[in-house]
């Protein structure tokens, strides 16, 4: 080879290098981009899924949008991966030559996803569905609704085929999605062919065939889901194959985002509200103000979002109740229950000790309770106390929990237990009907722990002062004494009057012992007159 | 411009004419030939590798809880990161594979014979080292693979008699896998070994320079045909045309196929198949052929035989009428090398 070859090859094999170089800065942009979620990452359609990608691209593009942004595209996990069913699963369908599912279920999850599973299926997530029968669900079913449906009393101008009146609609979209629904496959009568009716065994197939008949199909064989039961993403959703929960319900379909579920609006789906109101007394402590101002610096996108690793900057829902930290070596649980030590949702809080089966032990007895307990309320809190050392000293943490136990016992002293006691003293006394929610003092009663008074502890224990106090405990305070007891008190005089002296005697001597106590004193101190105190000039 | 020249050589006492001479030495004229280059070619990549190593520990933090955590962060967030980690890991597996051929080439060509015997033996160490080079880099990494390598073959020492103890407890830094064997590998990786292969390519240059390149005619080549050519800029040119073309190959294969990260070390969980990286295979296979210490023995004989082999195959040359043994012995161990290795690559177990 010439020199003067030579000259022009080395120019073209620079300039073929630069070139390289080009591409590697557009690799590295395009990676960026990615990285702040500003373009989806190399999709790898599965050959079993190209067929769904291709054609559901066009007929609902969304669904394989959401799919290319998520990292299931990225490791090449397609549609068929998730939606695809076993011979006898009772929602089976042939589609395409694929035997698929339309619901996926944390059965489904949890053929890659195991110890994720594992954990949240021991979550009191995963039992969110028990709400069906439970006061909530009286009130949604019965007062809001009706469990039978009923003929419409006048016509709708401008829909005609209103019929009849769907008595389930506020619980079907009110509670269950959040709780999840009992899925149901609508039967040929019309009615509800559920878990209950299948009787699934441990691979999640039906044991009772006989109701397999009724399943009412479409013209192509596809089961067909009831309406008041699908679509549903409740977390506690009591699925066909017997498996409790709804992963979608914090990791949305389709694409399934980390980064979402790391935020606290994704929480706020459900936690919010008279009720619960978690996302806004978080949003009103300082680590919703320090999350809301840094949350550009919070690494989201992190592949495991470790605290003290890759962000200190604020915790948020997830931070605190289910990421991995420094401290725990990354380690993340999906049982949020796991780092709780009271539960503030009944009308009295309890000591979060749990039994083998996760369920919370009631009994009084110190030793019996030692003999039940397997995870108890301290290990919890221990394992809070790790994702609060990251930013706070051991002293603080435990002062603040000294705050929070005090707030937590003074409700429960003053408020919950006299409340609980009146109330089941005029129960006891059949000075109530049998029905719930038909008389007012019910109505109060449910106010005063089943809002305010949640308010107030989950206000306290998340460091909302305003929620603790005026949308907490004043409202607790004013609902007892300018309600709750004033109800009771003339519920008695009416049953005295009635000739049931007797039992309003009872109920009235539990109000008289509590309203004695001397942290109710207060109350009647202004009434009595003021002997001993000499006259004004 | 002549101010600058004149201010230039009142403080460096040399001519450009003297720094022609010094570097235009005359280059045989087989060199014209692209696959004689290859001596060369580990070198440029050993440049390679101290830059993006020197780039990579900036961010790498050896030890036992941070090693992994930190070449993900260098894979997956460090602005490059996954471009200089390629180019660092392409321009190893390609400096491996330069080396061996270049070795080859010495080998088939009898470039090792008198009196090139100690550059022969200074080859053989820049061999080893590169070697080891690679296997305390790979190590480094602290994935399942890597970690399990390393202990295989800290095990490896222990069978060899007498010393292997030693030799593991040296390697490791203790008896066994330790907070501080990252440590060790690292210093081991990033100074002690590279510091060795600069001072040992430095005096394989230096033995070049005083004795020349050996010179090779072809049967096909004119009598008449120049025996030599100038160093700069023809033979420079063709140097500058070969690390264009590695930048390029490196570039694309950092690029085309990505280095990627296993799963992180757990020590109490032994992976079902263990293999090392593949310009171990050849030693690995011949390991599972043969119990412990005769396997380790015996490869340390091969090496042996390896490094004093200039003499050998002097004395067979003069003592016996099989001239060409060492061709033939050599197409054998090239057999023996590349069917070891590739028997290795295709088995699971």
């Amino acid at each position: 080879m010439t020199l003067q070859s030579k000259r022009y090859l080395i120019g073209f094999l620079g300039l073929l290098f630069l070139a390289s170089l080009v591409l590697v800065q557009a690799m590295e942009i395009a990676r960026k981009r990615e990285e702040v979620g500003l373009t989806s990452g190399h999709v790898a359609v599965p050959a079993t899924s190209k067929g769904c990608v291709e054609c559901h691209g066009k007929s609902s593009p969304g669904i394989i949008d959401h799919w290319k942004f998520s990292t299931h595209a990225q490791k090449g996990v397609g549609c068929v991966e998730c939606h695809q069913a076993q011979k006898g699963d009772v929602d089976g369908f042939t589609h395409y030559g694929h035997l698929i599912a339309t619901v996926v279920t944390p059965k489904d999850c949890g053929r890659c996803h195991e110890k994720e599973t594992t954990e949240f299926t021991h979550s009191h997530h995963a039992k969110a569905g028990n709400i069906l029968a439970s006061l909530d669900n009286f009130l949604a079913e019965t007062v809001e609704g009706s469990r039978t449906p009923f003929n419409p009393h006048s016509p709708t101008p401008g829909k005609p085929d209103i019929h009849e009146v769907n008595g389930m609609s506020s619980a079907a979209v009110g509670c269950q999605q959040c709780h999840g629904s009992k899925v149901a496959l609508l039967a040929k009568d019309g009615g509800k062919i559920t878990l209950d009716d299948l009787k699934p065994d441990a691979k999640g197939q039906p044991t009772n065939l006989d109701v397999l008949d009724r399943i009412a199909k479409t013209e192509d064989g596809r089961p067909k889901l009831h309406a008041d039961t699908w679509p549903n993403t409740g977390i506690g959703r009591l699925n066909l194959d017997g498996s409790l929960g709804s992963c979608s319900a914090c990791h949305s379909r389709h694409d399934f985002s980390p980064r979402r579920a790391r935020q606290p609006e994704n929480c706020g789906k459900c936690h919010l509200g008279p009720d619960h109101p978690q996302k806004e007394i978080y949003e009103e402590s300082k680590h919703g103000v320090a999350f809301r101002d840094l949350r550009d610096h919070m690494n989201l996108n992190a592949k495991d979002w470790v605290l003290g690793k890759d962000y200190s900057q604020a915790p948020t829902c997830a931070t605190c109740h289910m990421s991995g930290h420094s401290k725990n070596g990354g380690t993340i649980t999906h049982d949020p229950g796991q780092r709780i030590s009271w539960t503030n949702r009944p009308a009295v809080s309890a000591v979060l000790d749990t039994d083998a089966n996760g369920k919370l032990v009631t009994e009084a007895d110190p030793a019996k309770r030692r003999s039940l307990v397997t995870f108890s309320a301290d290990e919890k809190r221990t394992n809070m106390k790790q994702v609060c050392h990251h930013c706070h000293t051991p002293d603080y943490v435990n002062a603040f929990y000294k705050q929070y136990d005090d707030f937590i016992v003074l409700y429960n002293e003053k408020f919950g237990k006299p409340g609980q006691a009146i109330i089941a003293a005029l129960r006891k006394n059949e000075l109530l009907t049998k029905t719930e929610f038909d008389e007012e003092i019910e109505w109060t009663w449910f106010y005063l722990w089943h809002h305010e008074g949640r308010r107030a502890r989950h206000g306290a224990s998340m460091m909302a002062p305003d929620y603790a106090h005026w949308h907490g405990m004043f409202e607790v305070a004013e609902r007892f004494y300018m309600q709750l007891i004033p109800q009771a008190r003339e519920i008695t005089q009416h049953a005295a009057e009635s000739g049931k002296g007797e039992q309003a005697a009872a109920v009235n001597a539990v109000i008289d012992e509590i309203l004695a106590r001397p942290e109710h004193k207060w109350l009647d101190s202004g009434k009595k007159p003021a002997t001993d105190k000499p006259a004004a000039r | 411009m002549n101010t600058i020249k004149r201010w230039f050589a009142e403080r460096l006492p040399i001519t450009g004419v003297q720094l022609e001479e010094l570097t235009n030495e005359p280059v045989p004229a087989h060199l014209r030939r692209w696959w004689f280059c290859l001596g060369g070619t580990p070198a440029y990549l050993f440049v390679v590798q101290i830059v993006t190593g020197i780039l990579l520990a900036f961010y790498y933090q050896p030890s036992p809880q941070t090693a992994f955590e930190s070449i993900d962060t260098i894979t997956n967030q460090v602005a490059f990161g996954w471009y200089i980690r390629g180019m660092h890991k392409w321009a190893a597996t390609l400096m491996i594979a330069a080396v061996i051929l270049h070795q080859m080439r010495v080998y088939f060509t009898g470039a090792y014979r008198q009196p090139r015997e100690i550059n022969w033996i200074v080859g053989m160490c820049l061999l080893l080292c590169t070697l080891v080079v690679g296997f305390t880099g790979y190590s480094l990494v602290f994935e399942q693979l890597s970690f399990w390598g390393a202990t295989v073959a800290a095990n490896i020492c222990d069978t060899v008699p007498y010393v292997g103890v030693f030799a593991k407890r040296m390697l490791l830094a203790g008896d066994s896998y330790n907070d501080n064997t990252l440590s060790r590998f690292f210093i081991l990786h990033a100074a002690v070994l590279p510091g060795l292969m600069i001072l040992l390519i430095g005096i394989h240059v230096a033995i070049l320079r005083l004795q020349g390149v050996s010179e090779l005619r072809f049967e096909n080549e004119p009598a008449d045909a120049p025996k030599h050519f100038d160093f700069f800029p023809d033979h420079f040119y063709t140097e500058l045309i070969i690390g264009l073309t590695l930048m390029i190959l490196l570039s694309v294969l950092a690029t085309v196929l990505p280095v990627t990260l296993g799963p992180k070390a757990d020590p109490l969980t032994t992976p079902e198949v263990i293999k090392p990286e593949w310009w171990f295979y050849v030693s690995f296979r011949w390991l599972k052929l043969f119990s412990g210490t005769f396997a380790v023995l015996s490869s340390g004989f091969v090496v042996f035989v390896m490094f004093v082999w200039p003499f050998i195959d002097g004395w067979i040359r003069k003592h016996t009428r099989f001239s060409e043994a060492s061709v033939w012995i050599g197409i054998v161990g090239v057999f023996l090398l590349v069917g070891l290795t590739v028997w290795e690559a295709v088995v699971e177990h």
